[in-house]
């Protein structure tokens, strides 16, 4: 993971951008259907541009996670646990973007 | 040997070291909100897997989503990243080299404190409180 410090220092910016006005939508819309009924919520997330931005939210936030938390992980541990722990936060990320993805892509897309 | 070889890489300076201030407090806030991001994404994943996958499920979700636990931790993740979002701000704009004065960051500190205070109190409730939109 050595010599990548420019490129990580990039994409968390960029995604941080692209975060910005999509948590403000996340905080404006989805908030409000977290405790809603299956039904209510499921009518929400079928709306295409809902699906598509609350992906968006969910999947380049997992990016940016993923750096962050690198980073965190390059500043404490400094033992073999290291590599464990970045491997783990690769593996939840993966899984973070292929949940959300398969989720929302049934829900707004293939129904 | 090979290990002594390597030059010691300077280490990041530990928590426990450092005076009291805003912006300090603010830097670790920083971090820890993005760690409490980290967690509640993944919740927020569970929640639309279930929502796809298994229908009383989410029921039991969303049942507990109103709970008193539930409500603490929807909040804590609104508060988050209203804080996250309003001192991300702060960063991209300090890259860009300005707003870097002493005065300067320790105000904001302090201001981006109550208004991610603010921000979250609105959302909750505008947006939870009174059910969706």
């Amino acid at each position: 993971m050595s010599q990548k410090g420019t490129s990580s220092f990039i994409i968390l910016r960029a995604c941080a951008v692209l975060l910005f006005p999509l948590s403000v939508w996340f905080l404006i819309k989805v908030v409000s259907h977290l405790g809603g009924n299956y039904l209510e919520a499921r009518a929400f997330v079928a709306q295409p541009l809902n699906g598509l931005l609350l992906g968006a939210f969910i999947i380049i936030g997992a990016w940016h996670m993923r750096i962050g938390a690198a980073e965190i992980i390059f500043d404490y541990v400094h033992s073999w646990a290291r590599d464990v722990l970045l491997f783990v936060n690769w593996l939840v990320s993966l899984l973070l973007i292929g949940g959300a993805g398969w989720a929302i892509y049934m829900i707004s897309f293939a129904g | 040997m090979a290990k002594d070889a390597t030059p010691a890489r300077p280490l990041s300076p530990h928590l426990q070291i450092w005076r009291f201030t805003a912006p300090m407090a603010a830097s670790i806030t920083h971090r820890g909100t993005g760690v409490v991001l980290y967690g509640g994404t993944v919740l927020l994943v569970c929640w639309l897997v279930a929502l796809e996958l298994h229908p009383p499920g989410f029921e039991r979700i969303a049942a507990f989503a109103n709970s008193a636990v539930g409500l603490i931790i929807i909040a804590g993740y609104v508060w988050a990243l209203s804080f996250h979002l309003l001192n991300g701000l702060r960063h991209l704009y300090w890259d860009s080299g300005r707003g870097l004065a002493m005065r300067t960051v320790r105000i904001m500190s302090w201001a981006i404190y109550a208004a991610a205070t603010a921000l979250a109190a609105i959302v909750m409730w505008a947006g939870f409180f009174s059910g969706p939109a």
